[in-house]
């Protein structure tokens, strides 16, 4: 869409939403997490569905940057990237990082307690 | 892998990750040591203060703007070392930063560390480009760290990794 063109975070983050809206799509995530690097070959044998199929789920995967890719030797090999979801986390959380800015003198003090008694261990 | 979209030039992202005059907010804080930025020369992490050093390596590849790689070994841990692979793209509207870990072992305190330190460098060196600064809850973070940085076990004094 024409507009989406002058706001490119948006259609990143629609393009990663969407791609997260597909249970296949998540199991395929759940497979790399758990073994980075699988082939492609690797990754369709976990489904039932064609490998077409699945090349056009990773598409969307790779569209989203959820997945990327290394070409290791005649190999393509795939990632998953944490890095947009953490985006999505850190876009409604951050506001929660405040619970830091209340207990930071309670744990600065915590931690000079600590180093006093490291210090008396040792005297 | 982890890769994130920065709006700024490469040169300004390039710069900010091969810096040794002052602490790298991307890099957790520390100050990257070494005597050329070369292939061959040893690298190591420290704090501000020159007292503790996080992570030792060797320059393995250095490409500017385009490609810097090196081994990297934390100083706390008896793990082998990895390999981390920065690489920078130029694109319409901004530059591609992709970190690539390899030789990484699995289970290791190395590589647990390493998976939740990629996407801490990632946004921070985001922040850091576009708004000059980590973000609140990062910045809170590094306090945290500059506060126990005196309880870093011995082995992590940097006298016992000179990079000559």
């Amino acid at each position: 869409m024409a507009h989406d063109q002058l706001n490119p975070d948006k259609a990143r983050c629609d393009a990663v939403f969407s791609a997260l809206a597909n249970p296949i799509r998540r199991r395929v995530l759940d497979l790399l997490v758990t073994s980075p690097g699988m082939t492609v070959k690797a990754v369709a044998s976990h489904f039932d569905i064609s490998r077409i199929a699945v090349m056009k789920h990773l598409a969307k995967l790779e569209a989203a940057e959820l997945v990327l890719s290394e070409k290791q030797g005649r190999e393509r090999r795939l990632f998953f990237n944490p890095v947009p979801i953490q985006q999505i986390y850190d876009r409604w959380t951050d506001q929660y990082a405040s619970f830091w800015a209340g207990h930071m003198t309670d744990i600065q003090s915590r931690v000079e307690s600590a180093q006093t008694s490291k210090e008396h261990k040792r005297a | 892998m982890f890769r994130i979209r920065i709006n700024g030039t490469i040169d300004a992202v390039w710069n900010e990750i091969t810096r040794t005059d002052a602490v790298i907010p991307a890099f957790f804080n520390t100050r990257m040591h070494c005597n050329a930025l070369a292939p061959g020369s040893k690298i190591a992490m420290r704090t501000a203060d020159g007292k503790y050093t996080g992570v030792v390596g060797e320059i393995l590849e250095i490409d500017p703007p385009r490609r810097f790689v090196h081994t990297f070994k934390f100083t706390n841990y008896d793990d082998p070392p990895c390999v981390v692979a920065f690489d920078l793209e130029q694109v319409d509207g901004g530059v591609v930063f992709t970190l690539t870990i390899s030789d990484l072992p699995e289970g290791t305190k190395t590589a647990r560390q390493m998976l939740q330190g990629g996407v801490m460098i990632s946004k921070t060196l985001k922040a850091c480009i576009e708004t000059g600064r980590p973000t609140f809850g990062t910045r809170m973070l590094f306090q945290l760290f500059k506060m126990m940085a005196p309880l870093s076990p011995k082995k992590c004094r940097s006298e016992h990794w000179p990079i000559d």
